[in-house]
């Protein structure tokens, strides 16, 4: 007998809808599955066959044939299991056909017949409701995820015996029905923060921080080892804006899709930091692989991609770099088929200022100048270009770490607390917001050079000013161009409409002469 | 070798051994004296004093400011300056040198016809028309490092005194004083902070009884009075040349020297120097805190905060401002120091 059942598969970063197709006819007992499947989909066949024993529904000596269609795109992932399981229920006449109907089975099996959690439940979710499916069976452990999605209903299984029995039995279907949780969503947003409160010094570093996240612009920081890069950097999120809904379920798919998402919290409301160590290979930046996966770039979506040492990193990871800076995203070509990635996510790197790491204190560093060039080069020009604010951190002396708390000095050691500087970088985010309404770009960051006269126009002292500067300080066309992007977000900060010659001094000041 | 010669002569390269005319008669009266020496350019003058300025290949802001100083003035004071080209203090003192309208010459480790480093290639140039380049290596020899110690017995060979600006302790710099001191030259080093690695080497020196290098013009009269005392001693009677250098170290440089040094001048007077004369308060107080060590803003912030309340955005932009108008130096675009 023929039966169908629905389930989902993941292409890249989106879902469809797959057909789980079982036949069962008499003839030379066997199992064949077919449809472009990879191994661990074909494992399926073991997986099913003992599971449906160990809940006491053997499977009869028959010929089973299961096809997964569109037979085309090839599968991969676990998630097939549980309704081939129940197809072959179906098929064999255990379960009524209707029963399954408008529903999209989701999970893998273990040997006991328990369901086990499977990676990007949530774009099948929401590729289900689209399709206009009213329910959906997903394993207990990624019923929270499923939860999310509004307008399917939602069946929680912990076990095979309770998927047929669920299926068998309207009421304890109404039983399973998974209801989300209003305090669930809440509790995500409430992680630990890091605060730039903790901070002694680094003043100018922060001030650069909160101008980078109030403008989305890539940052670079030179420093000696302990300076607080990490710091710096760590406490970016602190300050951005939190994700909003269509950013949140963006980059929530994103971890879904990589089996990523925590099954008590599924939801990533908070902006992704990712700090890849430098040994990093460039495909695990990129993504991909034989059954492609998102990689760094593309989980740090949204939020802040942080490269300590960055130019330990091999020169093959700091290049795929340009793509995500230019387009946004990530395309990997591999030769069974092209996958396309969001990656649009702030890059702020780290370095020594030189190989031993002290340079230009000349009195702990003996690099010599060509040292110090050959180092840096590896941070090549086109990266350079798209990073719009360098700046350096310097070593924090002893007095002012430990500082005697009668020290007038005191009471200024400790940086300005994230909330006020959050206060700030929202301010200048609305601007923008409004500013570009309607535009393909959301950020000063990302104004192309085009527009920036546009954008930035400059008044008549602004001008003059910055034509002095242009000649004294021997910039280039470009790094012109960074100052007026940065120079309008400084603004912004401060809610100016007009950009100032303060502005100007202080975007000048993050230029990075290397 | 015919062939050899008529390429040397093709390439302008001079060879002369210890017995001929011309060979440097300073450079016999060493210890281990070189069997010839090859050179591009003109010898130095045997009747016009010389000193060498030696120093740090990564010297720092204070030995580069320093180098181009005393360069100045020595040059300025017509005595020949002897050095090897390299990066740092030496080919800092050799470009002030030739600007100042003086002679220099530099002392390779290969071959003259190999300039290394590479960077100093405008140097070279110009050290060919206003000096020589000088090696006991022949052409083409390429430049290794163990080639430095023995060249460094000639820098100092060819000098009156020897100079040093900036020295780490146990550099390349001290074996040249080494070989000075073996030769009976007199040593002259710049005094720094105790606590400066690049001035250890030169505070030990010192220590150890070299004269200290305060300024410029003492330097210049001090050592043209050894000098003229030294050549007395060999029963040398001072050269016509040397005559009238003495009496311009005395009465021109004195001129330059004042007003090299008005910003003092200024101060005796209680008036202010001329530099410093533009400045708003806001900027004489990050001149105050700035140093020849190139300081961050997150220092420069801290340094002024319990002076003034100044802002760290207002105070990027007068960095900006003052890097602009050039009343201080930006490292790297990001890293500031005081004007050297």
């Amino acid at each position: 007998m023929y039966s169908s059942v629905c389930s989902g598969a993941l292409n890249g970063m989106s879902a469809y809808i797959a057909d789980v197709e079982v036949d069962t006819t008499r003839g030379l007992p066997g199992f064949d599955m077919v449809g472009k499947l990879s191994g661990e989909v074909k494992e399926a066949r073991e997986r099913v066959r003992v599971a449906l024993k160990n809940c006491d529904m053997d499977v009869p000596p028959l010929k089973i044939t299961v096809n997964i269609s569109p037979a085309d795109i090839s599968k991969s992932g676990t998630a097939f299991d549980l309704p081939i399981a129940v197809g072959i229920m179906v098929s064999t006449g255990r379960i009524p056909a209707d029963r399954c109907k408008d529903m999209m089975l989701i999970g893998e099996l273990g040997l006991m017949g328990d369901i086990r959690a499977v990676s990007g439940v949530l774009p099948m979710v929401i590729k289900a409701r689209d399709s206009g499916i009213g329910s959906c069976m997903v394993p207990q452990d990624n019923a929270m995820e499923a939860a999310y999605v509004n307008g399917i209903r939602i069946i929680a299984v912990r076990t095979l015996s309770d998927a047929v029995a669920a299926l068998l039995n309207e009421e304890i279907l109404n039983e399973l029905v998974f209801r989300r949780d209003g305090s669930a969503v809440k509790e995500c947003r409430e992680e630990k923060r890091y605060d730039y409160a903790d901070m002694i010094g680094q003043e100018a570093c922060i001030r650069a921080a909160t101008v980078a996240a109030a403008g989305f612009h890539h940052m670079l920081i030179f420093g000696p080892p302990g300076a607080g890069k990490t710091m710096i950097a760590k406490r970016l999120p602190s300050i951005m804006q939190p994700l909003n809904e269509a950013e949140s379920l963006e980059v929530s798919t994103i971890y879904s899709i990589s089996g990523l998402l925590d099954k008590e919290r599924p939801y990533i409301t908070q902006r992704p930091f990712l700090s890849p160590h430098h040994t990093a290979t460039a495909s695990s930046l990129a993504g991909g692989g034989a059954y492609s996966r998102p990689g760094i770039m593309s989980l740090s979506h949204k939020g802040i991609l942080f490269m300590d040492e960055f130019p330990e990193f091999d020169r093959e990871c700091i290049e795929v770099l340009r793509e995500p800076l230019e387009d946004k995203r990530i395309q990997i070509s591999r030769a069974r088929s092209t996958l396309t990635y969001p990656a649009d996510f702030m890059l702020v790197a780290a370095s020594n200022p030189c190989p031993c790491g002290h340079y230009p204190d000349r009195n702990l560093c003996n690099c010599s100048d060509r040292m110090i060039a050959r180092y840096r080069s590896r941070i090549s020009a086109p990266i350079k270009d798209r990073i719009d604010i360098i700046v350096s951190a310097s070593r924090v002396e002893a007095d002012r770490l430990i500082g005697d708390s009668e020290d007038k000095r005191s009471k200024k050691r400790r940086s300005t607390s994230s909330a006020e500087l959050a206060v700030k970088v929202s301010r200048a985010l609305n601007i923008q917001r409004e500013r570009f309404r309607g535009m393909e770009f959301a950020y000063n960051s990302e104004i192309p050079s085009g527009s920036i006269e546009k954008y930035c126009r400059l008044g008549k002292t602004e001008t003059e000013y910055m034509k002095n500067v242009y000649d004294a300080m021997e910039l280039t066309a470009r790094s012109y161009h960074k100052i007026l992007k940065v120079a309008r977000t400084i603004a912004d900060i401060d809610e100016k409409e007009v950009i100032g010659i303060e502005h100007l001094g202080e975007a000048i000041s993050y230029r990075g002469d290397i | 070798m015919n062939g050899i010669t008529n390429e040397l002569i093709k390439r302008e390269i001079n060879y002369l051994t210890r017995e001929d005319d011309g060979f440097p008669e300073r450079l016999k009266r060493i210890p281990s004296s070189p069997k010839g020496i090859y050179y591009m350019g003109e010898l130095p003058d045997e009747n016009v004093p010389s000193v060498a300025i030696i120093g740090a290949r990564n010297c720092s802001g204070y030995g580069r400011q320093m180098a181009r100083e005393f360069a100045l003035e020595i040059a300025g004071a017509g005595i020949q300056v002897i050095s090897g080209m390299a990066m740092g203090v030496d080919g800092i003192a050799q470009n002030a040198a030739l600007s100042a309208g003086g002679r220099s010459f530099a002392v390779l480790g290969g071959g003259v016809d190999i300039c290394y480093p590479a960077e100093n290639a405008k140097l070279y140039e110009r050290l060919l028309d206003n000096g020589a380049v000088i090696s006991e290596y022949a052409p083409g020899t390429p430049t290794i490092g163990r080639n430095f110690a023995s060249r460094n017995r000639i820098i100092s060979g060819l000098s009156d005194a020897v100079l040093v600006i900036e020295a780490r302790q146990r550099s390349g710099t001290l074996i040249t004083v080494g070989f000075a001191l073996d030769q009976g030259k007199d040593v002259y080093a710049l005094p720094g902070r105790v606590n400066d690695s690049l001035s250890l080497g030169c505070n030990e020196l010192i220590k150890d009884g070299a004269y200290p290098l305060i300024r410029p013009y003492d330097f210049v009269c001090e050592f043209m009075d050894r000098y003229a005392m030294l050549r007395s001693e060999d029963g040398n009677e001072p050269h016509d040349d040397e005559k009238r250098l003495l009496k311009k170290t005395v009465n021109d440089v004195k001129a330059t020297d004042i007003r090299r040094f008005d910003i003092n001048a200024g101060k005796k007077q209680g008036g202010r120097s001329e530099g410093l004369r533009f400045l708003s308060t806001k900027e004489r107080l990050i001149i105050s805190v700035l140093d020849h060590r190139p300081k961050t803003v997150s220092e420069i912030f801290y340094d002024l905060s319990d002076r003034d309340d100044i802002s760290i955005t207002e105070l990027l932009g007068l960095l900006t401002d003052m890097t602009v108008k050039h009343k201080i130096d930006c490292i790297d675009g990001m890293n500031y120091c005081i004007r050297s």
